[in-house]
């Protein structure tokens, strides 16, 4: 009846095993917090760590790029009117060769230094304008981030927190100005407050924060009804303590998640209002206002437009991929 | 009695995240024509996945049926099957039903479209004869006013209409064996008896053999004629029902039984088996069932048993059934009618 | 269903009238006044001028005024063309930036949604990897950088297309395209993301476990699923079209109201200006609303319940 027993099986494998029942309740694999799984996670992500490594290179670059030279942002040569790229170095690249249509215009003007980037046609060094105009578009974009993130934070908060009726008004507000294309909004304000950077910062803003303030509601609408909530109240916590170490902590991903796309959002506008005309004025330069510039000289010298429109291109993709990166590793669930 | 299914040796292994989790580990039962087999045990036991691999809806990647595993349907290996062979087997031989009727109809198609479907497909049928054959199975599957209901959209339908239509569309074009995944759990317990009754009805009119697949012992009594008890991956025992329920040899069983509610019995708390099952990432090399067993011995943690044939019908995979093992009588409060045989 | 287009349309008015009241008021705010020449005229004339305009009358005469001409169709004169009236410039000039905008949509769409099946369902594998980069290229590129490119290669160095101006398809491709490509990166990844969440449905192993082809779960069962919620997209489209086709328009000198707006902008031309605004306000509303429509009938769920899910 028995069926064929293992040989090596031996009698005294029979004796009852000492086997500590608690152990097979224990998790295995170490724990986590999951923050630092979510850098984990992030740092793993090619496109997301090439795309914050060329971030970071451009903020560099923005910062002591237009120191290299010496020139003045609008530092004006009118006998170097448009001189073609050329670094020294590079010359056998095509693009950095320092010729025009075959000739090289260095040797014809007999001018000994090089303008890595050319000039523009009021003989501007484009390397330095180039690289202040990212700052701008950098500052602009980082400054609409913040007060978005502030405007909407809160907006949010006390919409999704404190819920009925107020949240009925404040969603009703939300839903016109949601219902009003942002460009009109910011062309409107632009019009009233006069191009310039305060301008386009401010326009930026009145319409990004409207995203914020609807994502932070919905999860303020979702957390506040869950136990660790609820746990919380019943031991007395207040409605700030509760806001401010459980609500925003918890939405703190969302937000990060959220900004990361809000950027590149404020980078896009600015240099599109730059480029119609209602952005940032002379002196001053931006990408956008740059590749107006460059786009009026593109039939003859299509160099003016190529780095601040490769640039632009660089950052919003870059932050975009970065965007992805962090959703991916803050939300798992998310990742599809 | 005529197999009509035979698995051997099944083995599921998904690949994920650097470990391969092995989720079926040789499993080998057999289905006769028109019987019911219960395959019992709890989530991860991997008996979802065994009938996955019945229906070659496996995904791969990451999942792989290993290579000597076969699914033998009338002596034909389902395994060695192209995509193309299986899409006649799927819904025409083999149909499944599943545990959710909330989401397993397509939300945008009108339920009768979603029945003309296979027998389309299948049958060759006219768009017309189709619909008929629709409305008679919804007729069929107790669904009053099929004419009507026809042409409406699942959302239209309550939770048991829906696993009622289910079942219309598993059973459109007389298949041989129906495999129902957990079909009752998503139900409401006065619906749950309602469509097992449906499910032995229809078992009744067409001869169709089925592989029920539960956690639920209640339903397993109720519907099935033998049982398959899976654990970690593995079949650890089977039986004719009856050699289950009174005569159960596997301390795994005995758990599943202890564990069970009774109506009768005085009980001051539930019983529940300790511990949680076994990461088939790293899956035990003895028994599975080793470290919540309170019975083990040493040699259960790294030598895995063979099976005890302990019937025509019975066996079980256990070191106790050696002839060197104590005698371990199984604990009372398994108790369905007693065990007469200890 | 009735009800509910009514009620969504009362929203609608609503919406507009307060575009309508913000471009007034801004039209009051902006500095300085609308006259050409003012520090040339003297204080007596340009008087006589402001009350000739009617600008002398209080603001809420002036608000109840300028909502009465609007209903009847009146948004005042252009400044830079000698006061000719603004809806004349806007009716001769819209249907060919409707047009590209058309054009933009349709193809953006289409290119779109094939590029979001194509990655749904490879997804992991390297033409999933392939697409959601040209998506997020596409989604990142200014649509005026694009456009420079476009015309950088095609016109100018290639001689493909013409450089700019309005016409058939010649002139047609290369500002449909620099449009489109925001459109077809937007509908992609959106379309990519409900595949995959339909992909992973119940009812597509049942549609498996009926023994259909892939193709056909493919197709009838989650493509058919995964584009309804597309069409949720498509205001932030139209308002990305938008909000290219200005410069678009500008970059190809197409006679649109795109290329006219950026103009009044530079000629500082108000009603003109407030016009535009109010047009394209008017479009981004009636697409909120032909959405939400538009969900209604096309969704099965939302028939009986008729609210929102």
């Amino acid at each position: 009846m028995m069926a064929t027993v293992n040989q090596e099986v031996s009698k005294e494998l029979f004796a009852p095993a000492d086997i500590d029942h608690s152990s097979s309740e224990r998790i295995a694999g170490e724990s986590v917090s999951a923050w630092r799984d979510s850098l984990r996670r992030y740092v793993k992500s090619v496109p997301a760590m090439v795309s914050t490594i060329i971030i970071a290179l451009t903020i560099v670059l923005s910062i002591v790029g237009p120191h290299f030279f010496g020139y003045g942002i609008d530092d004006q040569n009118i006998n170097l009117q448009n001189m073609p790229p050329k670094i020294p170095g590079l010359t056998w690249i095509p693009a950095f060769d320092g010729k025009y249509q075959g000739v090289d215009v260095y040797a014809q003007k007999h001018i000994k230094k090089a303008y890595w980037f050319g000039t523009d046609a009021l003989g501007r060094d484009i390397w330095t304008r180039t690289w202040s105009g990212t700052r701008i578009s950098l500052i602009i974009a980082l400054v609409a981030t913040l007060v978005d993130i502030f405007i909407g934070v809160t907006y949010g908060s006390i919409s999704g927190y404190i819920g009925g009726k107020t949240d009925t008004i404040m969603q009703r507000i939300i839903e016109i100005i949601a219902g009003i294309p942002s460009l009109v909004w910011i062309i409107l304000l632009i019009l009233i407050m006069q191009p310039g950077l305060f301008a386009i910062t401010v326009a930026i803003t009145a319409t990004s924060w409207i995203g914020m303030a609807r994502l932070i509601r919905g999860e303020m609408m979702k957390l506040k009804n869950q136990e660790f909530v609820l746990a919380s109240r019943t031991l007395g916590a207040k409605n700030s303590r509760i806001i401010f170490r459980h609500l925003i902590p918890n939405s703190l991903g969302m937000i990060i998640i959220n900004t990361m796309f809000s950027i590149p959002t404020a980078i896009f506008f600015e240099a599109f209002l730059s480029f119609i005309g209602l952005g940032i004025r002379r002196p001053q330069a931006s990408l956008g206002s740059m590749i107006n510039e460059g786009f009026r000289v593109l039939m003859i010298y299509p160099y003016q437009i190529l780095f601040p429109g490769v640039i632009i291109s660089l950052l919003l993709i870059c932050f975009n991929l970065m965007g992805d990166g962090l959703r991916d590793a803050f939300d798992p669930k998310l990742r599809r | 009695m005529d197999k009509i299914l035979e698995v051997k040796d099944l083995n599921v292994i998904f690949h994920i995240f650097k470990a391969d989790v092995q989720a079926v580990r040789g499993v080998n039962f057999e289905l006769n024509k028109g019987e019911t087999l219960a395959i019992v045990g709890e989530s991860g036991s991997g008996k979802s996945v065994t009938s996955k691999a019945i229906m070659g809806l496996i995904p791969n990647p990451p999942g792989e049926i290993t290579k000597g595993s076969s699914i033998l349907f009338e002596g034909k290996d389902l395994v060695n099957y192209t995509e193309k062979q299986m899409e006649k087997v799927r819904g025409k031989e083999i149909s499944m039903i599943f545990q959710d009727p909330m989401t397993a109809l397509n939300p945008t198609m009108k339920i009768g479209k979603q029945i003309m479907e296979g027998l389309v497909k299948h049958q060759g049928m006219s768009k017309q004869d189709a619909r008929n054959r629709a409305i008679e199975l919804l007729k069929l599957v107790g669904i009053p006013k099929p004419e009507q209901r026809v042409d409406e959209y699942p959302h239209q339908f309550s939770g048991g209409m829906r696993q009622r239509v289910v079942i219309a569309i598993a059973l459109a074009c007389n298949p041989k064996i129906l495999i129902a995944d957990e079909p009752t759990t998503a139900l409401d317990v006065t619906i749950q008896a309602q469509i097992l009754d449906l499910m032995r009805d229809l078992q009744k009119k067409t001869g169709t053999a089925i592989v029920l697949i539960t956690h639920d012992l209640g339903v397993v009594a109720n519907m099935a004629q033998r049982v398959a008890v899976m654990y970690g991956g593995k079949v650890v025992e089977t039986g004719l029902i009856d050699e289950i329920f009174y005569n159960p040899k596997h301390p795994y069983t005995w758990g599943l039984l202890s564990s069970m509610p009774k109506l009768h019995a005085k009980m001051d708390k539930l019983l529940a088996i300790p511990g949680s099952p076994p990461d088939l990432a790293d899956p035990p090399k003895g028994c599975p069932f080793a470290a919540r067993c309170p019975y083990a011995m040493k040699v259960c943690t790294n030598h895995m048993p063979e099976y005890t044939e302990l019937s025509a019908t019975q066996k079980a995979a256990c070191w106790l059934l050696d002839e060197r093992a104590p005698k371990v009588a199984p604990p009372e409060t398994i108790g369905v009618g007693g065990n007469q045989n200890g | 269903m009735v009800r509910f287009i009514l009620k969504r349309t009362g929203y609608m008015l609503v919406t507009f009238y307060i575009v309508l009241t913000l471009t007034f008021l801004s039209m009051k705010l902006l500095p300085g006044t609308p006259f050409k020449q003012a520090q040339k005229l003297t204080p007596q004339q340009l008087n006589t001028l402001k009350s000739y305009y009617g600008l002398n009358d209080p603001i809420p005469v002036q608000y109840v005024r300028y909502v009465w001409n609007f209903i009847h169709g009146d948004m005042g004169g252009s400044f830079q063309y000698g006061n000719e009236p603004v809806t004349d410039f806007l009716f001769a000039r819209f249907p060919i930036s409707l047009q590209l905008g058309i054009n933009a949509m349709i193809v953006g769409t289409v290119l779109g949604i094939l590029l979001g099946i194509v990655a749904g369902i490879n997804r992991g594998k390297s033409l999933d990897w392939g697409s959601t980069m040209v998506a997020i290229i596409g989604v990142s590129i200014p649509s005026f950088v694009l456009a420079a490119i476009l015309q950088f290669f095609f016109s100018v160095y290639w001689r493909i297309f013409p450089v700019a101006g309005w016409g058939g398809f010649m002139y047609q491709a290369l500002p449909t395209l620099a449009l489109a490509i925001g459109v077809t990166a937007q509908v992609a990844r959106f379309m990519r993301t409900e595949m995959v969440e339909v992909l992973n449905q119940d009812y597509i192993v049942t549609a498996q476990a009926k023994g259909l082809s892939r193709a056909t779960v493919i197709y009838k069962h989650a493509v058919r699923n995964a584009m309804i919620p597309v069409i949720t997209i498509v205001p932030p489209m139209t308002a990305a079209v938008v909000t290219g086709s200005l410069v678009i328009e500008n970059i190809f000198n197409i006679p649109g109201i795109g290329s006219q707006f950026v103009d009044s902008i530079v000629t500082n031309d108000y009603p003109m200006i407030m016009g535009t605004t109010e047009l394209y306000a008017l479009l981004y509303i009636v697409s909120l609303l032909v959405v939400d429509i538009l969900y209604q009938l096309v969704d099965p769920r939302m028939r009986v319940t008729g609210g929102k899910a």
